[in-house]
């Protein structure tokens, strides 16, 4: 089975349903992408999948473990993290701080240790900032570390989010339009960038885009969304192939 | 069985003060989402500007009551083109405000201090409506506490017709409910701000001419007035119909405190209330639940 | 007179400083603004005082006793509040430091409104000033570790440090419950120093004038605090020459600053030796870049 199962996810804001008895498998090493016109349900799926909202009716199966409804920090604890498509960084903080911060993860040091700082506190601090810096160069950002994350330039918030996601050492990282912003040159990069970071940290990845190109270059498996159900899903050529996608996206002539 | 009705009637009287205050509480969070403490101190200072058109320029009362309100709402305005237009011209967080509105308080309270010809001495109204209390079979009321009742009423009234069957009314409450929208819709939201500083100190002006007549006049009225506060969250921040109601319903647990338990106990329940309100229903009675969105 | 009197007004603006400290903590790192701050100094100081008169014990494990106590109100009162959302939590705070101080108005073990008086005067300069020190370097140290980093991300993102595993309301509750430690032994000291406690000490005004010492020092820096409580400790106290009309002023003050400079005097800036020295360095490179730039005129 999948690494992630959405079994009839459900989620309704009021009388509207958002999202409407979706079921979808994530293959574990896989690039999986998720579209869909505006407003289909896709970010909302996100949401309900990093427990940042409740799931109306449905279960969220993670690498064999019920996750439905559980609390954000420990949905990400499970190993699954994600970006956002209005980029949330630690604004007022350095890109250095930002990736430390969520490096956080990888220690276990008290209170105690810190407030006296014992040496489980220096060793394990000491292993922190060579991961955080480690994942600063693997990301390209090591000429930056030190400039307030709100003053990257946009395509550099994005990597950067990026980079804050990995410090955790995800199983599953979920993109929500990462190229979002991007032209051409950049998103090519990006594309690059993800399919290196998958091999290099064994990743699942799950991505929402509108950038067509990036999605069929690098996905294996794409579901399309419309009006908050499942259209079809397959690989890229089904899926371009698909008559009722094409529909939805172009209209009937 | 008459104690109870007694204790009613006054509860009723005055919580309908307090809903005078509570409601300029609620319009300006229902607009500006900050707890506008500077509130208190307008409430204080139409009680001494009523007091000093009554005594030193012997103003006949309807008068002095009408130049007490419009002080008041002029005041107000100053407060919020001084202390808040800055921050909001700069979008600040909601707490600058807070801590903003928390100095024109101290000003306020301490500026009457200093003066020597008003100073921290206790000030009584002179009498207006004579103390000879109505009788109705066995339940008293005096004719302040009556008065009281139906001038708030009256404003109260006045008010919500306003926000409900007029133009500006309608683009308060569209201002509320998105402040962004409305702007872009072509509302004028700072006309907006300054209709509801006027409106909110306006009736301020009046309830601190109430509680002058009803208790006395002194710079730690705001103190009092933290309480009409409470009654705004108890029925709901930013709900005028939830903070006549809370107001009415803090006024008469108020006095059956008084009167079934002890008097001291009076000011506690206000505060035990208010924390009670927000672990168990956060929104008070009548606000609106919002889902956060990611 | 003269150095009795400056003492006097360091051990006062010590006082306030060790409260300062823990909102700094909760309101500067943290993001959580309380306006009850006052009753966790009161909670401490009154069961410090009890500890020291009626169970006779020493100063210093007294002040823990009351930092304890503070600590143990302000997990309940985390547990039910910090769920709330900013406002409302601020409002609760105002709630809890007013019943606080209106209960014990109302007990008369500890004489009630008129005050509790005959507690010993153990308070001076030195103690205040160790507190102090163990404080600053107990929250410097907290900060800059992973639980302090944690903090910071809740102030700045509250989503976002919940998607990279943060537990929001266990960070939040920490950090109350340390400012409301370090509030309850500042009141063990201001008891100990004014040698009477009385209800009215701890109202609404003082739990306002605290968070405002924490934002005029600048958020989010601890140098900043001190400062803060120096200075507006102190000014006061210079001031008391104008009697009724520094509060005028005062109130004034507050405006003008959250109008004029919101970051306060430090705003985020820390001042420690390796700081004073980038400032100096970045002054001499300055200088002389103008110098050259003088030359390259040429």
């Amino acid at each position: 089975m999948g690494i992630l199962e959405l079994h009839g996810l459900t989620k309704t804001f009021g009388g509207l349903t958002a999202v409407g008895d979706v079921n979808f498998n994530v293959e574990k090493d896989s690039i999986s992408g998720l579209i869909g016109p505006n407003g289909a349900g896709k970010t909302t799926i996100f949401n309900l999948i990093t427990g940042v909202y409740k799931v109306t009716s449905g279960k969220i199966i993670f690498d064999g473990k019920d996750i439905t409804n559980k609390e954000p920090y420990l949905i990400a604890e499970s190993g699954i993290t994600r970006t956002f498509q209005n980029i949330r960084l630690f604004k007022k903080l350095t890109v250095y701080e930002n990736v430390l911060t969520a490096c956080h993860y990888n220690a276990n040091y008290s209170i105690f240790d810190s407030v006296l700082r014992l040496p489980k506190f220096r060793k394990q601090e000491k292993k922190l900032t060579e991961q955080a810096a480690e994942l600063i160069e693997i990301m390209g950002l090591e000429s930056r570390k030190d400039l307030i994350a709100n003053n990257l330039p946009y395509g550099l918030q994005r990597r950067l989010e990026i980079a804050r996601a990995l410090a955790l050492m995800p199983k599953l990282l979920l993109l929500d339009e990462p190229a979002a912003g991007m032209n051409p040159d950049e998103t090519e990069q990006l594309m690059k960038l993800i399919s290196e970071i998958r091999k290099r940290f064994n990743l699942t990845i799950l991505i929402i885009e509108h950038h067509m190109d990036l999605i069929m270059g690098i996905c294996e498996n794409i579901m399309v969304l419309n009006f908050g159900c499942k259209l079809a899903e397959g690989t890229p050529t089904d899926v371009q192939n698909d008559k009722s996608v094409i529909e939805a996206y172009l209209g009937v002539e | 069985m008459t104690q109870f009705f007694q204790q009613l009637i006054n509860g009723i009287s005055i919580g309908s003060v307090y809903a005078l205050m509570a409601v300029g509480y609620s319009l300006v969070y229902s607009i500006m989402n900050f707890s506008n403490f500077a509130h208190g101190g307008v409430i204080m200072f139409g009680a001494y500007f009523g007091f000093f058109f009554l005594t030193l320029l012997r103003f006949p009362f309807p008068l002095a009551f009408l130049s007490a309100a419009i002080c008041s709402a002029i005041l107000a305005l100053i407060i919020e083109r001084v202390a808040y237009k800055p921050l909001r011209e700069r979008k600040a967080p909601f707490l600058y405000f807070i801590i903003s509105a928390m100095g024109a308080s101290i000003f306020l309270e301490n500026l009457v201090i200093a003066i020597p010809a008003i100073g921290p001495t206790f000030r009584t109204y002179p009498e207006i409506f004579n103390k000879q209390p109505i009788k109705i079979g066995e339940l008293a009321m005096g004719k302040l506490d009556i008065a009281m009742f139906l001038i708030s009423a009256i404003c109260l009234i006045v008010l919500i017709y306003i926000i409900d069957h007029t133009k500006i009314g309608k683009a308060i409450q569209a201002t509320s409910y998105n402040i962004k929208a409305s702007a872009l819709m072509g509302v004028n939201t700072d006309f907006i701000l300054v209709t509801i500083f006027l409106m909110g100190g306006f009736l301020a002006g009046i309830a601190g001419v109430l509680f002058g007549m009803k208790y006395t006049v002194y710079p730690q009225i705001g103190i009092i007035t933290n309480k009409s506060f409470i009654a705004a969250v108890f029925g709901g921040l930013g709900s005028l119909p939830g903070a006549v109601i809370g107001s009415v319903l803090l006024g008469i647990i108020e006095t059956f405190t008084a009167g079934y338990f002890s008097s001291q106990y009076r000011d506690l329940i206000a505060f035990v209330l208010l924390i009670t309100v927000l672990v168990v229903r956060p929104m008070g009675l009548m606000g609106k639940v919002t889902e956060d969105k990611a | 007179m003269g150095n009795e009197y400056i003492l006097g007004i360091f051990t006062l603006a010590g006082i306030n400083l060790m409260t300062v400290l823990g909102l700094s903590l909760l309101t500067g790192f943290t993001g959580l603004f309380s306006f009850g701050h006052a009753g966790f100094m009161a909670i401490g100081g009154y069961a410090t005082a009890l500890m020291t008169l009626n169970f006779h014990w020493p100063f210093i494990p007294s002040l823990m006793v009351g930092g304890l106590a503070a600590a143990l109100v302000s997990a309940v009162l985390g547990k039910v509040t910090l769920k709330l959302k900013g406002d409302y939590f601020c409002i609760a705070t105002l709630g809890f430091g007013e019943a606080v101080r209106l209960i014990l108005d109302n007990v008369q073990t500890f004489g009630g409104a008129r005050g509790w008086p005959g507690i010993p005067h153990y308070t001076n300069f030195w103690n205040v000033l160790g507190i102090n020190i163990v404080a600053i370097i107990i929250l410097a140290n907290l900060i800059h570790s992973r639980h302090g980093r944690n903090m910071i991300a809740v102030r700045e993102e509250e989503l976002a440090s919940q998607i990279v595993g943060i537990n929001v309301f266990k960070y939040k509750m920490i950090s109350l419950v340390i400012s409301a430690a370090y509030a309850g032994i500042a009141g063990g000291m201001m008891g100990h120093y004014m040698t009477f406690l009385q209800p009215k000490m701890f109202s609404l005004v003082k739990s306002t004038e605290l968070t405002i010492i924490v934002i005029f020092g600048g958020l989010g820096s601890i140098s900043g605090s001190v400062l803060g409580a120096l200075v507006l400790t102190s000014l006061p106290e210079i001031l008391r020459a104008f009697s009724s009309w520094r509060l005028v002023f005062y109130g004034l003050a507050v405006i003008f600053i959250m109008i004029s400079r919101p970051e306060g005097l430090m705003g985020g800036y820390e001042l420690t030796p390796s700081s004073m020295k980038r400032l100096y360095r970045n002054i001499v490179s300055k200088r002389s870049k103008a110098v050259h730039s003088a030359g390259g005129d040429k």
